[in-house]
């Protein structure tokens, strides 16, 4: 026999009895409670001393007293046990007068000299199952938003009160059981996301819909040098115009944020390692096509300049290799040439695009692929007239330009960019024009003369090749890039596009 | 230096026809090539000078070409032509054996520095293979049983153990070793042993 088992052996029935959670009553044969677990006691609502002074009957509801009495005179000679589940509607008496709708089960217990019956009693009041029910849902809850680790917030803000659960009070650093005021829970965002927050909010009551909102906001640093991200979403209840209350979860998604933050960055790595190959690709196609032919003119000239060393000038020679030098020199030209078609080539099929949805698509992307911490502006003209442009191209421009503003905006330190996107038209150009404005420091007039130069770049990993790569692909779509070198905020650039006319 | 004569292998033309004149005005012979197996199937006799290979060309490209030519013990040294992203390829290259590379465009200068010092590894390499040649003549001309004593000879065998061994008289190993000398021209026993290693031995 093992331990745990003795330990059971040595368990009495009391004890099994005082902790059931059913209410059970030990009576004896003449009807008298000798015993009372605590659920029985709860249920009758009459302290221990009091109940076990009680006889069977004190807990009928009167009508049916002297039925009773009957009943367990007939029981005690010939006891059985009876199960619950037996119908019947019975129902018990509480010291406070009320009647609970209960089941009944009888067990007959014999002991040594006298003998006895356990009386167990399970509530059949809907009310109270449904409480039981909820408090267990409740429980479900809770284990549910353990294993989430979702924390819940309620903001009342007509009363400026904020209740916040304890994962909550954790992840925003919160003391327990201060009160908390909604200027409080603010305060504990980062600066940046405070706009954020208060935006979101506003988007939210704003629309239609359901008030509905999901938000990634930055937390304030509790130490230096750590981030730390929350995901929030939640609901808002108004009246009228005026928000009254805020519902959410949150949840900490630092780790998520940090993974996706390393996969971009290797993301932007493999990238780069791509637009490298590419670049010594290109370079190594040109460089061969225009060795050779240096490397006869290079010989044709030497040998011209030995011919006329001679004392007698070898006219043979030097006409020879000046012939050649000359034909080698026109033949690179047309390799360089020949080389460029080749490059600008390949099937690129032009359509009739609707710019405003290229736009959506690319911030969309721009947002999927890790640069999230940006926010758009979006100026689009809805009847809109559909351009000439190859749709991936577009997007691919478009793409490249509001992967430069966020990073213009980051680099100098702001992170969350705002960027603006302004579609306009110029009809008697049968033009639309794009124009993209970052919230960066914008460029100095050396970066802005030289910012679509080939392998020129103010980044230190960068190539320079993204611009270079954005005004040819709009160039190919007939239309135009520049800077805006007027622009008094941040860096803005501009691109147009032909209609398409059938 | 006799008149050498300098190989181009080159598939370009121009590149052919200029570095040609060049070496012409140096005063050198110039074959030129437009591709490897055309030389290969030329190049018949050993004769004083370098080749000159572009180390990308089609059907046979200038490694292929060096693996060939060292296959067919040819002694010419080889100078690969290369451009700039042919660095590993040069590397083999040398490590093959190569005279040395030249990057395109090539300048007179450099062209020189490097033919010069390969024509003097192609005079030296073929004064040496005149000398296995001739060595190989003179033991050519040595019977079966003299070379067998010639070997034992220059092991450093004493004439009674060159006896005991090939199972011969004293006086006969004698008698062989005298015409071994004869025939060889060799002045001692060390001079011998130089003739026997030159030829392979």
């Amino acid at each position: 026999m093992n331990a745990s088992v003795d330990n059971l052996t040595a368990l009495t029935i009391f004890d099994l009895f005082d902790v059931a959670a059913d209410a059970m009553l030990l009576v004896n044969h003449q009807g008298k409670i000798v015993r009372a677990n605590e659920s029985a006691q709860q249920m009758f609502n009459y302290p221990e001393n009091e109940i076990t002074e009680l006889t069977v009957e004190a807990l009928i509801p009167e009508s049916l007293r002297q039925q009773h009495q009957q009943n367990r005179t007939n029981y005690v000679s010939q006891p059985q046990k009876r199960s619950m589940g037996k119908g019947k509607n019975l129902s018990a008496l509480t010291k406070d007068g009320r009647e609970l709708p209960v089941d009944i089960g009888l067990t007959p217990i014999n002991a040594k000299e006298e003998k006895f019956v356990l009386v167990t009693f399970h509530s059949t009041d809907k009310q109270i199952l449904a409480e039981a029910s909820l408090k267990e849902s409740q429980a479900r809850l809770q284990l549910a938003k353990q294993a989430a680790g979702l924390g819940v917030f309620d903001i009342t803000l007509s009363e400026d009160i904020v209740y916040c659960d304890e994962h909550t009070r954790d992840v925003l650093g919160f003391d327990e059981n201060k009160p908390i005021t909604y200027q409080h829970f603010i305060q504990r965002l980062d600066t940046n996301s405070q706009d954020v927050w208060q935006l979101t909010l506003k988007q939210a009551s704003e629309s239609n819909e359901n008030n509905e909102f999901r938000v990634e906001l930055l937390v304030k640093n509790h130490q230096e040098g750590m981030q730390q991200w929350i995901l929030v979403a939640g609901k808002i209840y108004t009246s009228g115009e005026e928000n009254e209350r805020v519902i959410g979860v949150l949840q900490d998604i630092t780790e998520q944020k940090t993974l996706l933050k390393k996969l971009n960055m290797q993301r932007i790595d493999m990238e780069m390692l791509a637009k490298q190959q590419i670049a010594v690709h290109t370079a190594s196609a040109i460089a061969h096509e225009i060795n050779q032919p240096l490397t006869a003119i290079s010989a044709y000239s030497e040998v011209a300049l030995q011919a006329l060393k001679t004392e007698n000038i070898d006219w043979d020679r030097l006409n020879r290799s000046l012939t050649g030098s000359a034909a080698q020199a026109q033949r690179a030209g047309k390799s360089l040439h020949e080389l460029m078609e080749f490059l600008h080539s390949g099937e690129v099929i032009r359509a009739a695009i609707d710019i405003n949805e290229v736009i959506n698509e690319a911030i969309n992307i721009t947002h999927e692929s890790g640069y999230g911490g940006f926010r758009v502006n979006l100026d689009l003209e809805p009847n809109l007239p559909k351009v000439k442009a190859n749709q991936k191209q577009l997007q691919k421009v478009m793409i490249n330009l509001l992967r430069n503003g966020v990073e213009a905006a980051n680099d100098a330190g702001i992170a969350i960019a705002d960027l603006s996107v302004k579609v306009q038209t110029h009809a008697e150009a049968s033009m639309a024009e794009v124009i993209v404005q970052d919230n960066g420091p914008g460029l100095s007039q050396e970066v802005a003369a030289r910012i679509f130069e080939p392998f020129f770049t103010t980044k230190p990993h960068g190539i320079g090749m993204g611009l270079v790569i954005t005004r040819s692909l709009v160039e190919a779509n007939g239309g135009q890039l520049w800077l805006d070198t007027d622009s008094k905020e941040g860096a803005t650039f501009h691109l147009t596009l032909p209609f398409y006319r059938d | 230096m006799a008149a050498a004569t300098i190989f181009i292998i080159d598939d370009e033309p121009a590149v052919r026809d200029s570095l040609t004149m060049m070496l012409e005005q140096e005063g050198l012979n110039v074959i030129a090539y437009d591709n490897a197996p055309a030389f290969l199937a030329a190049y018949q006799e050993e004769i004083l000078g370098c080749a000159i290979v572009d180390i990308r060309m089609p059907d046979m490209d200038g490694l292929t070409l060096q693996k060939e030519m060292l296959a067919r013990d040819i002694l010419l040294p080889i100078i690969f032509l290369t451009g700039h992203g042919d660095i590993p390829m040069s590397v083999t290259a040398m490590k093959a054996g190569a005279a040395d590379f030249l990057t395109k465009p090539v300048s007179r200068e450099k062209l020189m520095n490097t033919v010069r010092p390969a024509l003097r590894e192609s005079d030296k390499r073929l004064t040496k293979a005149a000398c296995i040649e001739e060595s190989l003549t003179l033991l050519n001309s040595l019977t079966e049983r003299e070379r067998e004593v010639m070997l034992l000879a220059i092991d450093g065998f004493s004439n009674k153990e060159i006896a005991r061994r090939l199972d011969i008289s004293h006086r006969t190993v004698e008698i062989h070793k005298s015409k071994i000398m004869h025939k060889t021209g060799a002045i001692n026993l060390l001079d011998l042993a130089a003739i026997a290693r030159e030829a392979g031995f």
